[in-house]
């Protein structure tokens, strides 16, 4: 999964030539052999190097604030959502959800590589969700509208029909 | 800004270390490890910073690269790579490490658990050319994992001889006064025993098994 998702990463960044990637370990992550130096291990790690590599390091954030803002959200997407127990998915969803409530983005006004990676990672969470639970969760929902809109992000994942806002949904008669 | 931090709460050694090391300006406040800092996260988290746009940090490894960001030293992709482990692959067998060590008394289990990371950061480090992890100076990722170590290597039967170079790295990050005095001031001279408040609140961390899912 991290390994398509990399490949799409890498399609939204524009960069030409596809990397090789190989994964380790029982939890399967990913690695980046490279020509000039060791290998670089871990999605988050990946992620940076290549925002990096496409000379668009805008995506990691442009003050240390916000690079910090960014690593933050990457260090949450593989540690609190790739490893969340399935009991607990509800609460992360409820804290982005509270969190998302004044936001446009994970690290503020901008697109970062973290929305990218978070909207993979939380892809077929929403996917299963009932039309409640999407309105419970609506700024989450909204967010994860917009970035699976956003030019160039969405490629290996199928769209989700999310709700409208209810200022639209009231116009309908 | 300020930096919210918690007694006996071994994440908060990280983050007082490099903020001593660094010399960045921050005021501390002491908090209890129940007290709910960032108004969006269910479960309360410590340590946390509150930076100056109003935003809250709740991830300790952020925070550090942070004050080492604006202290004048931004961080490379070896660094990144090592926080990144830190947090994915040490933490979860740290904090069971530690639970089995402070609130049963398993040191034996605490052991075994931490071979796997441990062999894997000496294989790293006696490879190594610089005196620390990824350089000649001391970096985020040096102390991140020292401090995060640091509780466990309290215990003398968690410190396995043959792990030469862990330990003279470890003994090398631990001799600098910033983290001499971030301990002490997470544990007060009182050892693990300073942690079993905190972690008597976390819940039970079970380990994966090492085995492949069957489909």
């Amino acid at each position: 999964m991290a390994l398509r998702e990399l490949s799409s990463l890498e399609k939204f960044l524009g960069l030409k030539k596809p990397h090789k990637y190989s994964t380790q370990g029982v939890k399967k992550v990913p690695l980046l052999q490279s020509n000039n130096g060791p290998a670089l291990v871990g999605l988050a790690t990946i992620a940076s190097h290549l925002a990096k590599e496409a000379k668009k390091p805008e995506l990691l954030g442009t003050t240390p604030e916000q690079r910090a803002v960014v690593q933050q959200w990457l260090e949450f997407r593989v540690t609190r959502i790739d490893e969340c127990p399935r009991e607990e998915i509800r609460t992360v969803l409820k804290d982005l959800n509270q969190y998302l409530e004044d936001k446009v983005y994970l690290a503020g006004n901008s697109l970062s590589i973290a929305d990218p990676l978070l909207y993979y990672a939380i892809h077929h969470i929403v996917v299963d969700l009932a039309v409640q639970e999407k309105e419970r969760y609506m700024n989450l929902t909204r967010w994860f509208d917009h970035i699976q809109h956003y030019p160039g992000v969405r490629h290996h994942l199928a769209p989700v029909v999310v709700l409208r806002n209810r200022v639209y949904t009231s116009c309908h008669h | 800004m300020k930096l919210f931090v918690s007694e006996g709460n071994p994440h908060c050694i990280k983050v007082l270390a490099v903020l001593e090391l660094t010399g960045v300006k921050c005021d501390i406040e002491n908090v209890n490890h129940e007290e709910k800092v960032v108004p969006f996260l269910s479960r309360p988290v410590l340590p946390v910073l509150l930076l100056p746009s109003g935003q809250h940090l709740f991830s300790s490894n952020a925070i550090c690269q942070y004050f080492f960001e604006i202290g004048g030293k931004a961080p490379a992709d070896a660094s990144t790579q090592w926080l990144e482990w830190e947090a994915t692959e040490l933490q979860p067998i740290l904090g069971h490490a530690l639970q089995m060590l402070v609130l049963q008394g398993k040191s034996a289990e605490a052991a075994k658990a931490l071979e796997d990371p441990m062999n894997f950061l000496e294989q790293n480090l006696s490879k190594r050319t610089s005196s620390f992890l990824t350089s000649d100076t001391v970096a985020v990722e040096d102390i991140v994992l020292w401090a995060a170590l640091f509780p466990l290597y309290l215990e003398p039967s968690l410190r396995p001889a043959e792990l030469t170079s862990v330990f003279t790295w470890f003994e090398r990050v631990g001799a600098l006064p910033a983290c001499q005095s971030a301990a002490q001031r997470v544990l007060q001279g009182r050892g693990q025993a300073a942690l079993k408040g905190f972690l008597q609140k976390q819940p039970v961390i079970t380990l994966r098994r090492d085995t492949p899912p069957c489909n």
